[in-house]
Order: C-alpha cells, then structure tokens, then sequence
C-alpha cells in the first residue's frame, strides 16, 4: 500500500512538472533544460528553512517556489535580452553548474545528500495525506495552467508566438510575457520540488539531472505540447514506465542508460511521427 | 605562487591543451555560421568518434592511424545521418527553432546514454600510458604531445582556412552563411553547403577527440561538458567568426588552467559555469575585437 | 512646442555598406496625411521601420512631438500612440478576426498579470470596452461578420481591411499606412480611402506609403518623393506631380 502511495505521490508530483514545463515550451515557447534544477532550488530551500532555521513546512514550501520563481528571473532576463537561442544555452549551464555548484556546498549536505528533512504530515495516515495533497496540488496546477493560457492572456501568448514583431508594434511587452511565464513555471517546478523533498526526506544532487531533465521533456513531447491534458498523459506514462522496466531486473548500471534511452528515443520517435504528442491534434485534422 | 617558472609552464601547457578545445569550437562555430543550427548533436558526435576509436585501438589492437581513420568516418556517418535524415527533414516541414533544438539535445543526450550503455562510465583513454617525451626548454617542460597538437591543430585550421579562401565549395559555404536563398538563386545548392559543413565539423571534432583522448580519460558524459566551452567560445568570439571562436577557445582554456593560482580546486568545475553567465550578462555578441583584426 | 506629431532630424541609417536611409528629414503634422512615394527599394518602408523602432538609425533623431525616441523599444513607441501597418498584412493567423482586433488597444486589460489577479472588476470593465470598440470598428468597416472567422479564412481586401481597423485600435496620434491600397480595389479601396479621410479629419498625422497615383492625388495634401534612401524633393502633391525630375526618376523618362 504504501507502494502505491509513493507511485501516485510521484506521479503527482511529475504532473506538476510536466505541466508548468508545458507552460513554459508548449505555450510560451521557451527552451530551457534547466527545469529540475528550479524543482531542486525549491526543494533545498524549503528543506533547509525548515531543518536550519525552523520556519513552519507549508511556510517553508511557499517560500521555496517563490524562491525557484525568483532564480528563473535571474536566469531568463539576462539571456532574453539578447534572444530566444541563448536561454537554451544559459539553462544548459544552469542545469550542469548548479550541480556542480551544490556538491561543493557542505550544509546543503553536498554530493552525499541531505538527509533529515522534515515531513509535512506525521503519525499512521502520513501517506495517505500526503498522497491526497499532492494528488489535488497537482489537479490545481493543471487548472491553473489552462485558465493562464486560455483567456486573454493566453491570447496573448498565442499572439506573442505567431508574430512577436508585430505583437511589440502593437505595444504589447513581448519579454514582460516571457519572464512571467518562466517565472510561473518555475515557480510551480518549486513547488514540486518541495513537496517532494517534505515527503521522502532525502535530497541528493543526483535527482535532479540531464536524465530528470530529459524525462520532463519526453512526458511533455510525448503527452503533447501545448495541451492541457497532454502533461497528465505524459507524466502518467512516463511514470508507470520506469516501474515497468525496473520489473526486469536489470542492473542499475545498465538500468540508467537504458531508461535514458528510451526517454530520448521515445521523444525522437514521436518529434517525426507525430510532433503533436499523444493528446494533440493530428496535423491536418 | 607567482613566480615566473610556473607562470610560463601554466601558459604552455594551458595553450597546448587548448588546441583540442580550439577545433571543438571551430567546428561549433562552422555550423552555427553555414546551417545556422546550434549542433548541439556535436557532443554526440565527439563521443562516437571517441568510442569508436577506443574500441579500434584498445579494444581490436589496431594501430593509431587505422583507428583514427575508423573513429573518423564514423563521425563523418553519423553527421551525415543526422544532417539528412534529421535537419533536412525539419527544415522541409518548416519546424521551429524548438523543435530543432529539441532534436539535437536530445540526439546528443541518446547517443551519451547509448555509449554508458556499451562502455560503462569508467574514465577511457586511447592510450595505455598518458605521459610523452618531455623536454625542458627554459625551466619550461614541453612534452612531444603538446608539440604535435599544436601542429596538428595549427595544419587543420590552416587546411580549413585554404579550403573556404580558395576553393569554390567553400566560398560556397559563405555565400549560403550569409543568405541562403540569395545563393540557390545562384544555383548554390543549400543544403549541399549544410552537409558539407557538418562533415567538415566532423573531421575537425574527430581530430580534437583523438588528440583529447591521447591526454586526458573520458567519460560518456564529457562531450556535454566539453562543448559547453565550445560554444561559450563561439559566443565570445562573436557569431559568425571561426578565427574568433578559436581564439576565444584557447583564452578559456588559459583562464581555466590559471584558476588554479587563485580558486580553491574544488570549484574549479564550477568556473566554466561562471564564465558562461558572465559571457551571457556582458559579451552576448562577442567580445569586441579592433576592426583591423575582425577580418570574417 | 512642436506642432509635428513626428519630426524626423537628419536621420541615416546603413546596413553594411548600404546606405538605405541618408539626410532624412520630415515632418507629419495632426490632421495631414502625408504621402510618402518612390519607386521599390527607395527607402520608404526602412523609413517606417526608423519610427516604430524596428531599426535604430545609426545617426540623427527622431521625435514625438517633443519626444526622443531613440531610447524607446518599439512597444513603447506603439503605446506612445504610433501605429502602423504592414506591406504583407501579418495578421494573427491562429486569432479570429475579433482577437486580432483586441491585441490593438495600447494598453491591454488582460496583460497585466496583476491586474488579472488582483483586480478582476477593473480588467473586466476594460475588456468589455475593448470589445465594444473592436466591434464597433469591424461595423464601420463592414465586417461584422467575419468576427470570428481566422484570417487565413478571409479574401486578401478584407485581410487588409482588418490590419488597417487592427492599427485603428491603437487610437493613438500617428498612423503609419505601408501600401494600404495595394491589391485592393472596388469596395474596399472607397471604405479604406474613407477611413482614411476620416481619421485625418479626426486629428491624427497620417503618412502613407502608396504607389497608386490617383490616391495620393485624392487624398494626401503634402508629399515626399524617396529615391535611393534620400528625399529627392517634398511639397505640395501637384508640384511633385508636375516635376520632370520625379518622373524620369520614378518612370526612368519623361511622363
């Protein structure tokens, strides 16, 4: 039972991810790899305001995704100024060096991890309320992300992709668009990352790296981009998957590559066969 | 710590390992200029060659120059691959950037987890014994490796150079670098000059890989990293310029090794990451160059 | 106090080698419209280019009434009150028709975050005005109907009918009209020279770019005659059309 519990935890919380990440390439249009190190910016601070300092869990949580949301400013500001092209690149730094970075920092645990973090539920029904909060976090997010991308905002946005020249010479703030809807994206990413982080209590730099990055991305390719219901999809895949293939025993050396693989393959698969994902209209239909 | 001994060994050495980093970025650079891609698929690129001539020298016994001819034209395959089965094909559907960048991250990624998969993530290299000849000129110890990778480095640059100065094909490459469909209007064919230059970015990457691997060991995930400086280079050389990316290459490559004087080890790792926000924040557009040396 | 809602000083602008913009210098006062003519390449959509921000020109300035705008991004000088329109139209395509229209207005309800947030009674007090203007707009063009149709869905004059009511929206000082007649004539040629009359007369400095003599002849009263990135000659719109240099210029012979 508590198997399933986990499960659902995590494919909650990878609902999460997936969908503020549609939010931020299927939508917005943004390209950035960097996506689990803002779960992770999150986690870590939310962790460590809770171990360190003892500031309450859900006030801890909070702070963290406003704090991800905060750090995305620092990293899409910069490279937008000049173009689209160099946020790829400026994320690609930020996932590699933030790891880099973390497993020098001694009280954020380092390369070994943190461990000890405090859990936002306690006592005999932990699991279960912990699975109904992330379950229906996760179900507000998915909502939050379509009511954001469907009124005028999202019309907005829609604009903004077809013809950004022509939206600025209308007067509309093309960058203002764009840093709040990485902004928002990321600062959901945080939220994730925290509540992870308050339920299986154990932070290492390992868990948020290119094969993170590279999942979130097939679940959205997968799922399809742009979609409301295309995340849900993909992190429901995505997640059953992996649990699927640690069914065959295989050693984790070759565990890793293999699931790495067919993260990437299954996105090469589906960007030629059928670039609208799972959920997304066919084109021509 | 300053004195003049070590200054001077720290410079040669890091400049003699430069030369790698120096054909990473210049072949970054080729493509990004000719196809306008940021071929990120590069790295996948480096480490097939890598692998490829790993398995031929070490693992079949072959000799080094029918290994690095193995390694080569692997390189060249799997650009060519790509470049036809994957680029032209997005091209012709008129995908978005995203999508193109999407592909090549992700082709880069499959082709590291492909190579963990068959190799395992132990550190390789493509010789059994890392140290050369080494002679003392000065105070300065100058090893036979270093004198050949500048040399090898200095003859690809040049044969590169010769290559887009004097043949047609490669004032072709300019012509669709500078505005591809002016040039089929002259009967220049596009996607030639794409192909052409992604295999040309191949040779140029297997010659650096070889010379990296007759060095230093590498792992799966290191053609990742080692691109990162690639296009940190190309960048601050300012894009579009080869001669730009490989001096910008082998000024990264002093920095990095200087740090040493003054930055704890531990966050050596980190520099490069550093180096690519402040690249980012103030030299987007490359670091200005007096016109009389910005020639391309 | 300047009585031009656009001063063009001295303005060059060069891309590469090319000069395509050199001594520029005009004026579009309020309630004029200004024609802008030249045969292809002469420099006149550049022109516009300079004024909206596309481009920076690479010496002289360029003010709004009394303003510079050589520090505004072109979003800013849209919502200072300058529009304009395009030579290819550059329609939303994946918008309807209303949708197009209500990415107009200068300052935009919903895109505020904020605002959406925070103060949903004001954004929708605002967004339903919007929509009134845009509807009465699509009436006084006559495409009510095309509301919600995608431009893809629209025959090319009513596309340019609904760039010009699209620009309309910015009720702003200045218009900036890339070829508004171009390829369009009978009905939609009278609706788009009436609105453009008619927004003259309403006080704003209207230029237009056109090829089509007649229209000029109608409509504008000053013109300026571009030839390879200069003004070869401006003035009234008889005497450039009386001038001889002008035609072997603009015809390569006499009339």
């Amino acid at each position: 039972m508590e198997y399933i519990y986990s499960v659902l935890i995590l494919i909650g919380i990878y609902t999460i991810m997936a969908a503020s990440f549609n939010l931020i390439i299927g939508y917005g249009g943004l390209i950035s790899i960097a996506h689990p190190i803002f779960f992770a910016l999150a986690a870590y601070a939310s962790a460590l305001l809770n171990l360190r300092l003892g500031v309450p869990i859900p006030l801890a949580i909070l702070i963290g995704a406003l704090f991800s949301a905060g750090m995305s400013v620092m990293l899409s500001l910069p490279s937008l100024r000049v173009s689209g092209d160099y946020l790829l690149i400026a994320s690609i730094g930020f996932q590699l060096g933030f790891i880099e970075v973390i497993k020098n920092i001694e009280f954020a645990g380092a390369a070994s991890g943190l461990t000890g973090i405090g859990s936002l539920y306690s006592g005999p029904t932990r699991s279960l309320a912990f699975t109904v909060t992330v379950l229906v976090a996760a179900a507000a997010v998915v909502w939050l992300v379509h009511w954001l991308t469907h009124g005028e905002y999202g019309r907005a946005i829609q604009a903004m992709r077809d013809d950004e020249e022509c939206f600025a010479s209308l007067g509309r703030n093309a960058m203002a668009i764009k840093i709040t809807i990485f902004a928002v994206g990321s600062g959901l990413a945080g939220l994730a990352g925290a509540l992870y982080a308050h339920y299986f209590q154990f932070l290492s730099p390992e868990q948020f790296g290119i094969v993170q990055s590279a999942l979130i991305l097939t679940m959205v390719v997968v799922g399809g981009m742009g979609t409301t219901l295309g995340p849900i999809v993909g992190a429901l895949l995505l997640t059953a998957l992996p649990q699927a293939i640690t069914f065959l025993n295989m050693p984790p050396s070759v565990m890793a590559p293999v699931q790495g693989m067919l993260y990437t393959g299954l996105v090469l698969v589906f960007l030629f066969v059928r670039p609208a994902g799972l959920v997304g209209k066919k084109a021509g239909q | 710590m300053f004195d003049l001994p070590v200054l001077l060994q720290i410079l040669w050495t890091s400049v003699a390992t430069s030369t790698c980093y120096v054909l990473f970025a210049v072949a970054f650079a080729l493509t990004l200029k000719v196809a306008q891609v940021w071929n990120f698929v590069q790295a996948g690129t480096m480490g097939l060659a890598f692998y490829a001539m790993f398995a031929a020298m070490l693992g079949w016994g072959w000799p080094h120059p029918a290994g690095f001819a193995f390694g080569l034209g692997i390189a060249v395959a799997v650009s060519m691959a790509v470049e036809v089965w994957g680029y032209r094909v997005l091209r012709r559907r008129r995908s978005s950037a995203l999508l193109l960048f999407i592909f090549a991250i992700v082709v880069a990624e499959f082709i590291a987890y492909l190579l963990s998969l068959v190799f395992g993530t132990e550190p390789q290299s493509l010789t059994k014994s890392l140290t050369s000849e080494v002679y003392l000129v000065g105070g300065v110890a100058i090893s036979s490796w270093d004198l050949n990778a500048l040399a090898v480095t200095a003859a690809a640059c040049a044969a590169l150079f010769a290559f887009l100065r004097f043949t047609r094909q490669g004032q072709f490459l300019y012509a669709v670098a500078d505005n591809g469909d002016l040039a089929e209007l002259y009967g220049i064919s596009a996607n030639r000059a794409y192909l052409i230059a992604m295999v040309i970015a191949a040779a140029l990457v297997s010659v650096g890989v070889y010379l990296y691997g007759t060095r230093a060991s590498m792992i799966p995930n290191a053609p990742l990293e080692l691109m990162l400086l690639a296009v940190i280079a190309t960048i601050l050389g300012g894009i579009g310029s080869l001669v730009g990316a490989g001096v910008a290459a082998v000024f990264l490559s002093v920095l990095q090794s200087a740090s040493i004087l003054v930055i704890p080890s531990q966050w050596q790792s980190s520099l490069t990451y550093f180096v690519l926000f402040a690249v980012i924040l103030f030299f987007p557009t490359g670091f200005r160059v007096p016109a009389w040396l910005r020639r391309r | 106090m300047s009585a031009a809602a656009i001063r063009v000083v001295d303005v060059r602008k060069h891309f590469g080698g090319i000069v395509v913009a050199e001594n520029i210098n005009l004026e579009i006062s309020a309630g004029e419209i200004l024609g802008l003519i030249g045969p292809n390449g002469a420099g006149k959509t550049t022109l516009f280019n300079l004024i909206s921000g596309i481009h920076a020109p690479d010496g002289g300035e360029i003010f709004f009434r009394d303003q510079a705008l050589s520090r505004l991004s072109v979003y800013r000088r849209a919502r200072l009150g300058i529009a304009r329109t395009w030579q290819n139209i550059r329609l939303f395509p994946t918008l309807s028709v209303l949708d197009n229209l209500l990415m107009g207005p200068r300052h935009y309800p919903g895109e505020a975050l904020f605002a959406a947030l925070f103060q949903p009674g004001a954004r929708r007090a605002a967004a339903h005005a919007a929509q009134a203007r845009a509807e009465a707009v699509l009436a006084r063009i006559g495409l009510e109907g095309a509301r919600d149709k995608t431009p893809g869905e629209l025959p090319f004059g009513q596309q340019k009918l609904v760039g010009l009511a699209r620009t309309l929206m910015n009720d702003g000082e200045v218009l900036l009209l890339d070829e508004p007649m171009a390829g369009v004539e009978g009905q939609v040629y009278e609706t788009i020279k009436q609105v453009v009359r008619d927004e003259a007369a309403a006080g704003r400095a209207v230029c237009v770019v056109e090829h089509n003599v007649s229209f000029i002849r109608d409509l504008c009263t000053r013109a300026v005659f571009m030839f390879n990135g200069r003004i070869e000659q401006s003035g009234t719109v008889e005497e450039l059309l009386a001038s001889d240099k002008l035609a072997e210029l603009y015809f390569g012979g006499k009339k």
